[in-house]
C-alpha cells in the first residue's frame, strides 16, 4: 500500500520502532481437540485456509491478528508496522467503540475526541467555513455519534508553549556548563522524533526538547486531570485525536506514553483529517448542512463561540513564543514582530534578537528532510550557531501534513496550502502566559499533585533505536 | 529474433532489430586489449573512472579500497592507494568536472569526497545521511552539485560551496526499490536514475525543489546504467532484462507542457546475460556495454537512419573479456577509442577500439 507517513519517517523504517520481524512469538489462541486426528490444512483459491479432519469436515480457519498492543509488547510480528497502525488506529476502531457503547451498557467508555487547529482549518478550506464554524458542526456531528466531550488540542497546545518557554529559559541558563543545552530542538513532530532517535540516536536525544506535544499533553489532561474529576478510571476513557497527519498515530503508541498502571493508552486511537472526511461521507453528511453545537469549554480554548489559535506558525508557533518570551525574560526586550528571513529555501527561515551590533538570540524554523539534514550535520560538526530550532517533518510544516485533505480537482496542492494558512491564521490568538484558565489548572492539578508526579505529565523522554542488522529483517 | 553467435571481429554481420527490419550491413570494428590489470586483490574491481585529462585512472572495489592509476611508458601502474576511507565496499567512483576532486560511494552508506593535492589525494569530509548501501555518485557538469542514490530507494542532490562544504539540497524518493544508478544531464541541470523497480527517473528542480518529472518505463528488469548521448539528446539504457534501451524526449507540437520521453531503439538479442554497465563516447558517439556473460560489445549508429528511430550495430564483441562478470565500462573523455573495463575477478582492462566507417 502507499505510504501516508511523512517523507522523513519513510526513510526511517517504522518497523524499527514497532518491531515487526519474521517470527512472531505471540502465541495464538487454538482450540485443541483431544485425541489422535490430524488434520490437513486445504488452500482455496481465494487464499482462504481451511482445515479438513479425518472425517472430511471442512472448517475454515481464522487468519491470525495481532493487535496493537500485542505487537508492542512481544518482539516480533508478521504484519508490518504500518499496517498495524493504520488499522488499529482508524475511524473503524472509533465506530467499533461507539457501537459497543451502545450495546453494552456494562462496559460504556466516556468517548472524548481532541481536535487539532491544524485539522479544523483543512475541513474548513474544503467546506468553505471558519475554523470556529469547523468546530461547532464537528462537535454536533461527532456528538450524535455518541462521542461524550469535544475538545480542542489549542488548549492543551497552550501547555505545550509554556513549559517549552520555561524549558528554553532553563537550558539557555546553563550553556555554560551543559554544552548540549543548545540549540534546543522542538519536540512536537513525531517524524522528527523518530528520525532523530533512529539515525542520529545519542548524539541528538539531549538536544531535543523534553516538553510533550500538544496531543500528548491533551492525552496527560483527558486520561488524569478529567478522569479525577469525573471520577472515571483512566481506561474507561477512549481518548481520540483528530491529526493533520499519520505520523501522530505512532506518537500516540509510543510506551512512553502508555499508562501500564491502568493498561491503557493516554491517546487511544488518532485519526486524521482525511479519515474524519470519510467519516461525514460515510454518514452521507455534509459538515454545511451539520446544526451547530455549543463547543465544549473544559479543554478548548475558547472565548464565547469562539475558538482562539495561537500566533507564530501552522506549526503550533514554538519558535514565536519561545522567541518572544526569552527576549522579554532574559534580555528586558519587548518584541512586537518577528522578523523572518529565508535561508536556504522557504522551508528554513531564520530570526536574530540583536543589540548594539550584537546577537542574543538566533532561532530558526527548519521544515523537510533535507533542511533537517543540514541541521543535523552541522551540529555533528559543532557548526550550530542556533539557539532554538523548531524542527518539522513536512516542508510547509504540520498544515500540509500526510493526513490533511487533499485538493480538490480545480485546485493545486499549493492553491489549498495557501487557503488553509489563512484559514487557520484567521483565528483570534490567545496568549499562553496570559491565559487565566491554564493559569487555573497549572494551580490545581499540577502544583498540587507535586512537582515529581506533574513532571512525566508535562514532559517525556527519547529512547535512541538500535539499527537492526539481523539479515532476516532487511527488505531487499 | 535471430541468436547472435558471438566472435571476435566481424567482417560482415547480418543484423535484426525490433523495428522488425533485417538489414545487412558491412562493418568492420575490432577490440584489441591493451593491457590487463589486477587492480582489487581477492576482490570485486566494481568501477573505473577517467580524470576528465584521461590520464588517470581511478578504480574501486570490494577490497574496500580505491585505486589511482597513471600511465608509465606503455603500461599503467598504480600511483595512489586510498584505502581508509570506507568500511565496506566502494561501489563506484567519480571525478569532478575539474578533476581536482574524488567522490566514492560505498556499502558503508557513505560517500566520501577526496582532494587531489599534488600526486595525492587528501580525505576531504564524508556526505553521510543514506540509510544504507550507497549505490552511485556522479558530479554535475557544472561542477557545485552531486547527486548520489541508495539501496533506501532515495535520491540526493547536494551541493558544494566555496569553502568545500557540502549540503544537502533535496532528498527524492521517486523509486520504490533500490536505485542502482544516477546520472546528470551533460549540458543541462537535469538527473536521470536507475532502479531496481525497472523504472528509469528524470529529475529537475522546480519551484524551490528537485522532483521526478517524467518516468521512463519498459524495461522488464532492474536498470542498472544510464548514459546520456555527447549532445544530451538521447540517453541509453542497460538492463537484466538484457536489453539497452535509446529514449528520446519528445517536445509535443501542440504545445502542452507534457514532457515525455519514448524509446526510440530497443537493442535486444545482442547480450546474452544482464547489462551492467553502459557508456556512450563523448568523442565518437559509440556505445560500449558491461555484460553478466563476460563479453564486451561495442555498437555504432548507422548515420542513414531517421534520427526519430535511430538504429545501431553491433560493430565489436569480446565475448570472454574477462573471466567474470563485467560490472563498468567506461571510454576516455579525451583519446578515441580507448575504453576501460572491470570485472569481478578484480581485474581492469584497457582496451583500443578501431572501427573502420
Amino acid at each position: 500500500m502507499a505510504s501516508h507517513f511523512s517523507g522523513v519517517l519513510k526513510l526511517t523504517d517504522l518497523d524499527d520502532f514497532i518491531t515487526p520481524s519474521q517470527a512472531c512469538v505471540k502465541p495464538v489462541k487454538v482450540e485443541k481437540k483431544q485425541g489422535r486426528s490430524v488434520a490437513k490444512i486445504q488452500i482455496e483459491d481465494d487464499g482462504s485456509y481451511f482445515q479438513v479432519d479425518q472425517d472430511g469436515q471442512r472448517q475454515k480457519l481464522e487468519k491470525a491478528k495481532i493487535t496493537l498492543n500485542d505487537c508492542l509488547a512481544c518482539s516480533g510480528c508478521i504484519t508490518s508496522a504500518e499496517s498495524v497502525l493504520i488499522t488499529q488506529q482508524s475511524h473503524e476502531e472509533l465506530y467499533r467503540v461507539l457501537r459497543q457503547n451502545k450495546v453494552s451498557s456494562s462496559e460504556q467508555k466516556v468517548v472524548v475526541v481532541s481536535v487539532s487547529p491544524q485539522s479544523r482549518a483543512s475541513l474548513a478550506a474544503h467546506y468553505g467555513l471558519s475554523s470556529s464554524e469547523v468546530a461547532r458542526r464537528l462537535t454536533s456531528f461527532l456528538k450524535n455519534l455518541g462521542v461524550h466531550h469535544v475538545f480542542d488540542t489549542g488548549f492543551s497546545r497552550s501547555f505545550s508553549l509554556l513549559e517549552s518557554q520555561r524549558e528554553f529559559l532553563e537550558r539557555f541558563r546553563r550553556k555554560e556548563v551543559d554544552k548540549k543545552a543548545l540549540p534546543m530542538l522542538a519536540s512536537a513532530c513525531p517524524g522528527w522524533i523518530c528520525y532523530a532517535e533512529k539515525t542520529h540516536g545519542e548524539f541528538i536525544l539531549p538536544y531535543i526538547s523534553t516538553t510533550r506535544s500538544p496531543q500528548q499533553m491533551m492525552g496527560s489532561l483527558v486520561k488524569g486531570y478529567f478522569a479525577s474529576q469525573k471520577g472515571v478510571s483512566p481506561q474507561q476513557i477512549y481518548h481520540v485525536t483528530v491529526m493533520p497527519c499519520y505520523d501522530k498515530k505512532l506518537e500516540a503508541s509510543r510506551p512512553d506514553f502508555y499508562l501500564s498502571k491502568y493498561e491503557t493508552r493516554e491517546v487511544d486511537c488518532v485519526i486524521t483529517s482525511g479519515e474524519v472526511l470519510k467519516m461525514l461521507e460515510e454518514e452521507n453528511v455534509s459538515l454545511r448542512d451539520v446544526e451547530v453545537a455549543p463547543l465544549d469549554t473544559m479543554f478548548s480554548n475558547v472565548c464565547g463561540e469562539e475558538l482562539l489559535g495561537h500566533a507564530g506558525s501552522g506549526s503550533g508557533g514554538y519558535l514565536h513564543h519561545i522567541y518572544k518570551h526569552a527576549a522579554k525574560q532574559l534580555f528586558g526586550v519587548e518584541v512586537d514582530e518577528l522578523t523572518y528571513k529565508t535561508i536556504k529555501n522557504k522551508d528554513f527561515q531564520e530570526v536574530t534578537l540583536e543589540k548594539d551590533g550584537q546577537v542574543l538570540l538566533r532561532f530558526a524554523a527548519v521544515y523537510g528532510f533535507r533542511n533537517i539534514q543540514n541541521l543535523v550535520q552541522k551540529l555533528k560538526r559543532g557548526k550550530s550557531q542556533y539557539h532554538f530550532v523548531e524542527v518539522m517533518a513536512c516542508p510547509s510544516g504540520s498544515l500540509n501534513g500526510g493526513g490533511q485533505l487533499k485538493p480538490s480537482s480545480d485546485q493545486t496542492n499549493k492553491e489549498l496550502l495557501q487557503q488553509v494558512e489563512e484559514l487557520y491564521h484567521g483565528e483570534r490568538t490567545s496568549v499562553p502566559e496570559q491565559d487565566s484558565r491554564v493559569a487555573e489548572l497549572y494551580q490545581s492539578w499540577l502544583e498540587s499533585v507535586g512537582k515529581e508526579i506533574a513532571r512525566p505529565l508535562l514532559h517525556t523522554q527519547y529512547h535512541a533505536v538500535e539499527k537492526n542488522t539481523n539479515g532476516l529483517s532487511i527488505k531487499w | 529474433m535471430v541468436a547472435l553467435l558471438p566472435c571476435i571481429c566481424i567482417n560482415r554481420k547480418a543484423l535484426k532489430q525490433e523495428a522488425g527490419s533485417e538489414l545487412l550491413y558491412e562493418m568492420k570494428g575490432a577490440l584489441e586489449l591493451l593491457q590487463r590489470v589486477s587492480a582489487h586483490a581477492d576482490a570485486s574491481c566494481w568501477y573505473v573512472a577517467w580524470s576528465p585529462a584521461g590520464t588517470l585512472l581511478a578504480s574501486c572495489g570490494g577490497d574496500r579500497a580505491i585505486r589511482i592509476w597513471g600511465k608509465e611508458g606503455d603500461s599503467w601502474e598504480c600511483k595512489s592507494v586510498l584505502a581508509d576511507g570506507h568500511q565496506r565496499t566502494v561501489r563506484k567512483v567519480a571525478w569532478s568536472p575539474c578533476g581536482k576532486y574524488l567522490a566514492s560511494a560505498s556499502f558503508d552508506a557513505t560517500t566520501c569526497i577526496w582532494k587531489k593535492t599534488n600526486d595525492d589525494f587528501e580525505f576531504l569530509t564524508v556526505l553521510e545521511g543514506h540509510e544504507n548501501e550507497v549505490k552511485c555518485v556522479t558530479w554535475a557538469p557544472s561542477g557545485n552539485l552531486l547527486a548520489t542514490c541508495s539501496r533506501d530507494k532515495s535520491v540526493w542532490i547536494w551541493e558544494v560551496d566555496e569553502e568545500d562544504e557540502y549540503e544537502c539540497v533535496s532528498v527524492v524518493n521517486s523509486h520504490t526499490q533500490d536505485v542502482k544508478h544516477v546520472v546528470w544531464h551533460p549540458t543541462q541541470e537535469l538527473l536521470a536514475s536507475a532502479s531496481y523497480d525497472n523504472k528509469v527517473c528524470i529529475y529537475k528542480e522546480e519551484d524551490d525543489d528537485w522532483g521526478c518529472r517524467a518516468t521512463l518505463e519498459g524495461h522488464e528488469s532492474t536498470v542498472w546504467s544510464l548514459a546520456f548521448d555527447p549532445e544530451g539528446q538521447r540517453l541509453a539504457s542497460c538492463s537484466d532484462d538484457r536489453t539497452v534501451k535509446i529514449w528520446k524526449e519528445s517536445t509535443p507540437g501542440d504545445g502542452s507542457t507534457d514532457e515525455s520521453w519514448k524509446c526510440v531503439c530497443n537493442l535486444s538479442g545482442f547480450h546474452g546475460r544482464t547489462v551492467y554497465d553502459v557508456a556512450w563516447c563523448r568523442l565518437t558517439g559509440a556505445l560500449a556495454t558491461a555484460c553478466g556473460d563476460d563479453g564486451v560489445r561495442v555498437f555504432r549508429e548507422d548515420p542513414t537512419a531517421d534520427p526519430e528511430q535511430p538504429v545501431f550495430f553491433m560493430s565489436a564483441h569480446v565475448p570472454k573479456a574477462h573471466g567474470q562478470d563485467i560490472n563498468c565500462v567506461s571510454w576516455n573523455p579525451k583519446e578515441a577509442g580507448l575504453l576501460a573495463t572491470c570485472s569481478d575477478n578484480g581485474e581492469f582492462a584497457i582496451w583500443k577500439y578501431n572501427s573502420d566507417s
